[in-house]
């Protein structure tokens, strides 16, 4: 675990494009962040989700079957960034300002979900990290980067409630 | 794929025309199987088009994406609107935390007993849910 203010972690990991392959970085992510870095269990759990989602979609939507997606994992003392890269030559390819409408589309409380899809980046990990963002790559594809701050009164507050249940609709 | 196994029970109700199952879901649901598995719980909804109450049992599920919760969203939706009710009974608090995050559980309470779970769907004034078990701080 990083011991110094200055020191900084970086592992990058290289997937095919399957997601039967997600179940390992899953892990691997539970355990590095529960066992080399400051954040406790509960979020060792959220970054396990957080890097799931990011995955699946970098598969699903921005590369094709075959490809490879890459994660990289950065973390300190006082925080931690996931970036997921995709190759951009997946069959529903999104460009970063694409990605970046529909997050905040769904992150509003207003908005009605009525879909078994939509909640992997708008609520859950839009909700769990201090910054998300999304940059087109130079080679055509999307850099998605999730940072969590380690000290942020969010870090603290598991149990806030939901601003609105508006995102479900019954049939 | 990654494992998960779902069985499905009766639970007795004592009451004509109303029918409850008990849905324990164990392992992990995610990209790889989810699509797969969701089709049991659409084909028992289906077979019992109303008056059907829906107990999942989550002490032993490790891991929930967000399409499976899509998916509980839908069951929901579809036990609601045909006059029954959907449960949650003992999920880990991993699961319950992104089961809060999404606003889940604000619909679907989550029950430490499964006594406790049968009451909420046998009767018109449910138990109230306890809080699920407190995750460990950061």
């Amino acid at each position: 675990m990083p011991s110094q203010e200055q020191e900084q972690t970086k592992i990058t990991v290289i997937l095919p494009t399957n997601a039967y392959f997600t179940a390992g970085i899953r892990d691997f992510t539970l355990n590095l962040v529960k066992n080399t870095t400051h954040f406790g269990e509960k979020w060792a759990y959220r970054f396990q989700l957080i890097v799931d989602e990011l995955c699946n979609n970098a598969i699903e939507h921005g590369t094709k079957t075959g490809g490879e997606i890459k994660i990289t994992f950065i973390y300190d003392v006082k925080s931690i960034e996931i970036i997921v890269e995709d190759t951009g030559d997946g069959k529903n390819k999104t460009s970063a300002k694409e990605m970046g409408k529909l997050v905040e589309e769904r992150k509003n409380p207003a908005y009605v979900n009525v879909g078994i899809r939509g909640r992997g980046l708008g609520k859950i990990v839009a909700n769990w990290t201090d910054e998300l963002k999304f940059e087109d790559t130079p080679s055509g594809g999307l850099k998605v980067t999730a940072k969590k701050l380690l000290n942020t009164p969010r870090s603290e507050d598991i149990d806030a409630p939901i601003e609105s249940t508006n995102h479900i609709i019954l049939k | 794929m990654t494992e998960v196994n779902i069985t499905i029970e009766d639970v007795q109700t004592g009451k004509e025309n109303t029918f409850v199952k008990l849905v324990t879901i164990a392992g992990q649901l995610d990209e790889s199987n989810v699509d797969e598995k969701s089709t049991m719980i659409y084909e028992l909804i289906s077979k019992t088009p109303a008056n059907l109450s829906l107990i999942f049992n989550l002490e032993n599920l490790e891991y929930m994406n967000s399409k499976s919760i899509g998916y509980l969203t839908d069951w929901y939706g579809k036990i609601s609107s045909a006059n029954g009710k959907m449960v949650i009974v003992k999920a880990k608090p991993n699961v319950a935390d992104v089961l809060q995050v999404v606003g889940l559980t604000q619909l679907i309470p989550i029950f430490n007993s499964l006594e406790e779970a049968k009451f909420a769907v046998l009767n018109d004034t449910p138990a109230t849910p306890e809080a699920p078990a407190a995750a460990p701080q950061a």
